[in-house]
């Protein structure tokens, strides 16, 4: 069972006056107070959050003088807490770890996009620039063939035919690369 | 290092925190960097030759009214931000009181005197050197003021660099005042209230550096 503000604060003020014992119950009393506070707040690996409840603690205890008795225990002690989330979240900024980008790559899709956005560029760059423009604007970007013929100052027929020619030519790249 | 073989090592030791610890390692510290300060005047500007004389004049009175009801103010707000809870600073604008009646005195000065002489009145003979002396002044109380703050939890680190460093440079002017042979208000009112924002500026600056815990 969590112990209440009241509890927490007449446990504070007999550890400042000096009592060990309370002391030390009520240290172990706020382990698990902060352990939800910074779970909720954290999406960060458990061994973050002990890192952090235990960092508190620690400043708990070197800062205990700064506890006015006459003022809520709990407020000060998320106050501390809180500094010390801001605190682990400023130092962590500058080391962000490298090791799981690769798995997070792959994991979104990146690199099978990348690689047939590449392959895609390597045969529209071999077809004549209309047949390419045209592929890309109706096939890729989806435009109208309407919309492609004003972009391309030419009739609609002459997208259409481009199209058709470039998709041709391309059909028959592929067939033969795969021979 | 386990949780629990944790509390156990920090409970070993436990020592009784007094009420007013904070106040009490404040006024240490503020106290400790006034006396370096204090002997630095001492042994380098020297103390004003006729202070007996002039500390029964107004003018005198007013330089440590002004510098010393600032410090006081400014304790007072260093104080505040030494705990982590500190809640909203409401009465800020009190620190404004003792900076607008000064005004109103250089008004009145200046008034009665012809304006032929304002600029002599303003920059005294001594305007160059006094802000650099204030700051120099207010180092050690900075220092002690610094020291004070290594057991505290303050969580807003550049307001509470700013109220420690504008508490020293209020107490740093305080000082400088045995040495300072200048009457005017509108002197003080500009150089000294110099050396002090460059204090605060100072304090603002490095605090979140230097008050990290």
């Amino acid at each position: 069972m969590r112990a209440s503000e009241d509890e927490l604060r007449a446990m504070m003020i007999a550890g400042l006056d000096g009592d060990a014992a309370i002391y030390a119950a009520l240290l172990s009393a706020l382990v698990p107070l902060l352990r939800a506070f910074y779970r909720r707040r954290m999406s960060g690996a458990g061994d973050d959050i002990e890192d952090l409840v235990q960092e508190t603690l620690i400043a708990v205890h070197t800062r205990r003088a700064t506890y006015d008795r006459d003022r809520a225990f709990t407020a000060w002690l998320f106050a501390v807490a809180r500094y010390k989330m801001i605190d682990h979240f400023r130092r962590s900024k500058n080391h962000c770890p490298i090791e799981g980008l690769k798995d997070i790559l792959v994991a979104e899709g990146f690199e099978d996009s990348t690689n047939a956005r590449m392959d895609m560029n390597r045969l529209l760059g071999d077809l004549p620039p209309k047949q390419a423009r045209a592929i890309r604007q109706t096939r890729i970007e989806g435009l109208s063939v309407a919309e492609a013929a004003e972009h391309a100052g030419i009739g609609e027929s002459d997208v259409k035919v481009s199209v058709h020619r470039g998709l041709k030519t391309l059909a028959a790249r592929i067939m033969g690369e795969r021979r | 290092m386990k949780t629990d073989a944790l509390i156990r090592a920090l409970a070993e030791n436990v020592k009784a925190v007094p009420r007013y610890a904070v106040g009490r390692r404040l006024a240490i510290g503020l106290v400790g960097g006034g006396v370096i300060s204090f002997a630095a005047i001492m042994l380098s500007l020297g103390i004003r030759p006729d202070l007996l004389l002039a500390m029964q004049g107004f003018s005198f009175w007013v330089k440590w009214t002004y510098t010393i009801s600032l410090g006081i103010g400014a304790i007072i707000v260093t104080a505040r931000l030494a705990r982590p809870d500190t809640g909203r600073l409401r009465h800020l604008w009190l620190l404004a009181v003792p900076v607008a009646l000064l005004a109103l005195l250089g008004v009145a000065e200046m008034s009665r005197t012809p304006p032929g002489d304002w600029l002599a009145m303003w920059l005294g003979r001594s305007w160059r050197d006094c802000p650099r002396n204030v700051l120099i002044l207010s180092m050690p109380i900075f220092v002690g003021l610094l020291w004070a703050y290594r057991r505290f939890a303050p969580t807003n680190l550049r307001a509470a660099g700013a109220g420690a460093g504008l508490a020293a440079g209020a107490f740093g002017a305080a000082v400088y005042c045995i040495h300072c042979p200048e009457v005017s208000a509108i002197f003080v009112l500009t150089w000294y209230t110099l050396g002090i924002a460059l204090a605060t500026a100072l304090g603002a600056l490095i605090g979140p550096r230097v008050m990290r815990w």
